[in-house]
């Protein structure tokens, strides 16, 4: 009875495949929405952490676990008085409730309690003296912090993620029938979406027992896998349970990482051993690596082959973030450029071109967020280093892509051949596409992962790759947002870079695929099929974690009420 | 912590440039989506090298060629033949670019649903006859060249055959020997020649004089069989002796019409030439015909004589002409030819052609003249026995070629209100235009007068 309802030809069925060419769009556009309205819109609230008391009885807030006092209008405790310099001193708290002031190096000096310091540990009641004014520093005591944190406004409810889950299962248990409908090997989709929508769900149940109930963010990284394994399970339906251990290390890895950055000095201390790691894997990949395409950035194990550049970028941000009284410490600096160096070396030996861009901007943005003024030209030094190298490895590698950028239909056989044949099954997609298992993209190479732009519209409508796009802006967008919030500066300029890591390789990915831009070897974080770009992703994704400080959000942030910090 | 959150603001001039480069993209799209899912090769329109999402079949239906899956081709040889360069080969060598042109109409594309209502089964419907086209290309036998038939009230091109030609089911072996039988096999000379027109072009020539020399009708000229000019005369193959304007045409008296461009002078001829658009070229259903060619640049008084005489540098699209032929026949406004009736997807009719009226070119008054000097060629010159039943008005030509035998072309229109038919046959080495067309364009215009009875 059911198997005549069931035959690929029956009306029922292609009326639900005709009305999956709108619903999934629809679906997944609501299930974007949901998330990114609270991401995008949640009142800034600061947490208070300490006063300063002014001669005049005023108090100043202090709102970060690191402030910079001076005259600077930039400046988290502005003094605006000619005596005082522009970055004056550090104001620091740690993980322990203990605070210490630094002098930035200053002519003037600082002064705790009569005394001049350079760096001082500071204990309530002392006065801070700083160009002649005299600060007294009030620390908020730990019952004040945890009633200041009852007040904020919680992130989200559980009632509201699990919703957006149910949806986000909705779309994929009729994805997964809809491929089943047509003809697909039921095997893999089966394994492939269950996976998927068993991970999801366990990893809500698990931070719905921390109290963490905020997952929007996991939500919206598991729409991205979702429409993932949709190309995969219409290119090379064999590989979705590999996609799927890929998204379990990943999630491994997410936990990991967020867990690391839960106390800051922990943190701190796992930059070196990230450090350590970042050059090891590229060590190891130049010396046990196997080449593909040019460029020699696999790494063979038994069974598995893994890229462990994608890896080391997750290392490559660890060092990156740094907190804020280092920043004003120049020999920091240095080491930071030479670090960057010796990666810039090892991706030139191996001739990975595409990865070494994402460094580039990675680089880029690290130096940016991190320098003041001491730094910026030794940045733009090294800057102009790693674009010669890129510059000198392009040459051979890409250069037939370049020559080819923008007149792809004057050899659409040869050198434009990958992009013409996107561009013509995009048209032939329109915005709804031709339906799932009706794509021809399968045939390209690539087509679950640096075409996968192309792949998705030709089936699904362009529709949806732009919301998968919108997606990763989404979350760009909220680490802008949350920095005001941050409590530290290792944060902000974790989850920022984590971003831009994100938004230049989807801008690589999909504009390569449109002939927007002469690149292609990128992949879409979390939707191109490739476990290390997969295990990258959730990585990255930690440090955008970190940076939600809203009230009871994220697993990588620890509550500021310590007392019942299972609230 | 304010500086450096101040400076995740970085992040939005990545944003800007990822959604740039995305509305970039989408205004590509949805000014040339169109376009590249019909260029060639496009996975879900093309089956191979040729468009494939449906069928195409002759005026009355019948099937020329199923585009889908391996390109099924008519179970007749000859159609298949007669019809290669409308619809196109299995390889490539020749492209069907009429079909091509509304393979958006018959795959049912559109900017928002792609292709997904496409079923494959779009069918595009010519103008053209399978029974015409057999008929002339068999009248063509072993000659090379083009025999055109087309409706000059409504533009429908009955008949286009190009010759030499193949069964696309059958490929030839093109070899160094065979290779002169072949010679151009894989283009459609109706669209893509330009041949010197000799003395068809006469009409051209008759058409400006009598707009332009008020008592020409009333002239006489002496053919003493040759026209003195410096390097070089004109000359005619023997002394036609007293002729009047329209015995000049019958005669097709080069030294006559040497004296009548004398009158008009080079900027008048240019002009008048260019008026007609003779030597222009053509455009319907995506296709653009080749270019004449009519350049008195540089011309000896001799040279231009010859031109007014259909010589010189003077070279004329058989479609083009043929588009005149038409003009003249239709009292001096034209209608376009078109080869592409109409377009169907699945039930929808996605396109319907309808003529395409094209300016006032002659005076109804000079059109009318002419066609009367036509029809006087025909009774006196041709024979009206070659055309039975139909009052067909014609001038025939013989251009001398360099080194090779001259071609042969014959132009003209039935003047019959039921058979509104222009026509034109050029035969490549085929000698006298009278003798090598007349016979074709009889067997042509008596299987289209069939054709239009039933």
């Amino acid at each position: 009875m059911l198997d005549q309802y069931l035959q690929a030809d029956s009306p029922y069925v292609k009326v639900f495949l005709a009305s999956m060419r709108y619903a999934a769009p629809i679906l997944a556009a609501i299930i974007l929405l949901r998330c990114c309205w609270p991401l995008l819109t949640f009142r800034r609230e600061p947490e208070i952490w300490a006063m300063l008391r002014l001669p005049n009885g005023k108090r100043l807030p202090i709102t970060h676990w690191e402030n910079i006092i001076g005259r600077h209008r930039r400046c988290d405790v502005l003094i605006d008085l000619p005596t005082v310099a522009k970055t004056h001193a550090v104001l620091t708290r740690y993980d322990d409730g203990s605070w210490t002031i630094t002098d930035t190096g200053t002519k003037s000096g600082l002064r705790v309690n009569g005394k001049r310091e350079d760096i001082c540990a500071l204990e309530r009641e002392d006065v801070i003296s700083i160009g002649g004014v005299d600060l007294v520093f009030e620390p908020i005591s730990e019952p004040h912090v945890a009633k200041l944190a009852k007040l904020r406004t919680r992130a989200s409810s559980g009632t509201q993620s699990i919703a957006n889950l149910l949806l986000q299962s909705l779309l994929q248990s009729l994805s997964g029938l809809a491929f089943l409908l047509g003809g697909a090997d039921a095997m893999p989709i089966l394994l492939g979406y269950g996976g998927i929508m068993v991970l999801e769900w366990l990893l809500l149940i698990f931070y719905q027992m921390i109290h963490r109930p905020a997952f929007e963010v996991e939500t919206l990284a598991f729409l991205l896998c979702t429409m993932g394994m949709a190309a995969i399970c219409a290119v090379k339906p064999g590989e979705s349970v590999k996609q799927l251990i890929a998204l379990v290390l990943g999630l491994l890895i997410f936990l990991a990482v967020g867990w690391s950055m839960r106390d800051l000095e922990r943190a701190k201390k796992m930059r070196y051993v990230a450090a350590v790691a970042g050059v090891g894997l590229l060590a190891a990949t130049l010396v046990f690596g196997r080449e593909y395409y040019g460029a020699k950035n696999w790494l063979v194990i038994g069974p598995l082959s893994i890229q462990p550049s994608e890896l080391a970028k997750v290392c490559y941000v660890y060092v990156g973030a740094s907190v804020m009284d280092r920043l004003t410490n120049k020999r920091n600096l240095i080491s930071f450029i030479t670090y960057t160096l010796i990666i810039c070396g090892c991706l030139a030996l191996m001739n990975d071109f595409g990865t070494a861009m994402i460094f580039f901007v990675a680089f880029l943005m690290i130096a940016y967020m991190r320098s003041g003024s001491v730094g910026t030209i030794a940045l733009a030094i090294t800057a102009l280093g790693f674009a010669g190298v890129i510059a000198l490895k392009l040459a051979p590698h890409a250069l037939q892509r370049f020559s080819s950028w923008r007149h792809i239909w004057d050899d659409p056989l040869g050198a434009g051949y990958q992009q013409t044949r996107a561009l013509m099954c995009i048209a032939s997609g329109g915005l709804f596409g031709l339906g799932i298992g009706n794509g021809w993209m399968k045939n390209l190479f690539a087509a679950d992962s640096d075409m996968v732009f192309a792949t998705l519209s030709e089936e699904w409508g362009m529709v949806m790759p732009l919301l998968l796009v919108l997606t990763i802006v989404a979350l760009a967008i909220f680490t802008v947002r949350t920095a005001f919030v941050s409590r530290s500066s290792f944060y902000t300029i974790g989850s920022c870079t984590a971003a831009a890591i994100f938004l230049v390789q989807t801008m690589f990915n999909v504009l390569g695929t449109l002939d927007v831009l002469p690149l292609t070897g990128v992949t879409f974080p979390f939707v191109s099929n490739g476990g290390s770009s997969m295990m990258c992703a959730w990585g990255l994704l930690a440090f955008i974690k970190a940076a939600d400080t809203r009230k009871s959000a994220s697993f990588a942030v620890r509550a500021n009420d310590r007392r019942d910090s299972d609230e | 912590m304010n500086r450096i959150a101040r400076r995740s603001a970085a992040m939005f001039l990545l944003v800007a440039l990822l959604l740039g480069g995305i509305s970039f993209f989408v205004a590509d799209y949805l000014m040339h989506g169109k376009e590249w899912v019909m260029k060639p090769g496009s996975p879900h329109v093309y089956a191979g090298p040729n468009i494939g999402c449906g069928i195409v079949t002759d005026r009355e239906g019948l099937l020329l060629l199923d585009t889908n899956n391996q390109r099924i081709y008519s179970p007749d040889a000859s159609l298949r033949a007669a019809t290669l360069h409308w619809v196109g080969d299995r390889y490539g060598y020749i492209s069907a670019p009429a079909v091509a042109t509304y393979a958006e109409e018959m795959a049912g594309y559109d900017i928002i649903s792609g292709l997904y209502s496409y079923s494959g089964a779009g069918q595009t419907r010519l103008t053209l006859s399978a029974q015409v086209q057999k008929a002339a290309l068999e009248a063509m036998g072993d000659k090379k060249g083009t025999v055109a038939v087309y409706n000059y009230k409504t533009g429908q091109l009955l008949c286009a055959v190009s010759t030499p030609t193949y069964d696309p089911d059958n490929p030839p072996t093109i070899t160094e020997e065979n290779q002169s039988e072949y010679e151009g096999v894989y283009m459609n000379r109706f669209t893509m020649s330009a041949y010197v027109p000799g003395s068809i072009f006469k009409v051209v020539t008759a058409a400006a004089a009598l707009e332009e020399i008020p008592d020409i009708l009333e002239q006489t000229f002496t053919c003493t069989g040759s026209r003195p000019y410096s390097p070089e005369p004109v000359t005619c193959s023997k002394a036609h002796g007293e002729l009047d304007l329209y015995s000049a045409l019958a005669q097709s008296c080069n030294c006559s019409f040497a004296s009548i461009v004398d009158q008009l002078g080079p900027e008048k001829l240019q002009y008048y030439v260019e008026k007609y658009g003779v030597t222009g070229s053509v455009s319907f259903d995506g296709i653009t015909t080749a270019s004449g060619n009519f350049d008195l640049t540089n011309a000896g008084k001799n040279q231009i004589a010859w031109s007014g005489i259909g010589q010189h540098t003077d070279q004329v699209n058989p479609c083009a002409y043929l588009a005149f032929m038409g003009a003249i026949a239709n009292g001096g406004t034209g209608v376009l030819p078109y080869v592409v009736e109409q377009v169907v997807c699945g039930d929808a009719v996605t396109y319907q052609a309808s003529a395409t009226q094209t300016q006032r070119i002659l005076p109804e008054q000079i059109a009318l003249e002419l066609q009367q000097m036509m029809r006087n060629n025909v009774v006196e010159k041709y024979g009206v026995e070659s055309f039975p039943d139909l009052t067909v008005c014609g001038k025939s030509g013989t251009a001398q070629a360099d080194n090779r035998l001259s071609t042969g072309l014959f132009a003209g229109f039935v003047t019959d209100e039921a058979y509104p038919l222009a026509f034109i046959a050029i035969v490549e080495e085929g000698g006298s235009g009278r003798q090598v067309c007349v016979p074709i364009l009889s067997e042509v215009l008596s299987v289209c007068k069939q054709i239009m009875d039933e």
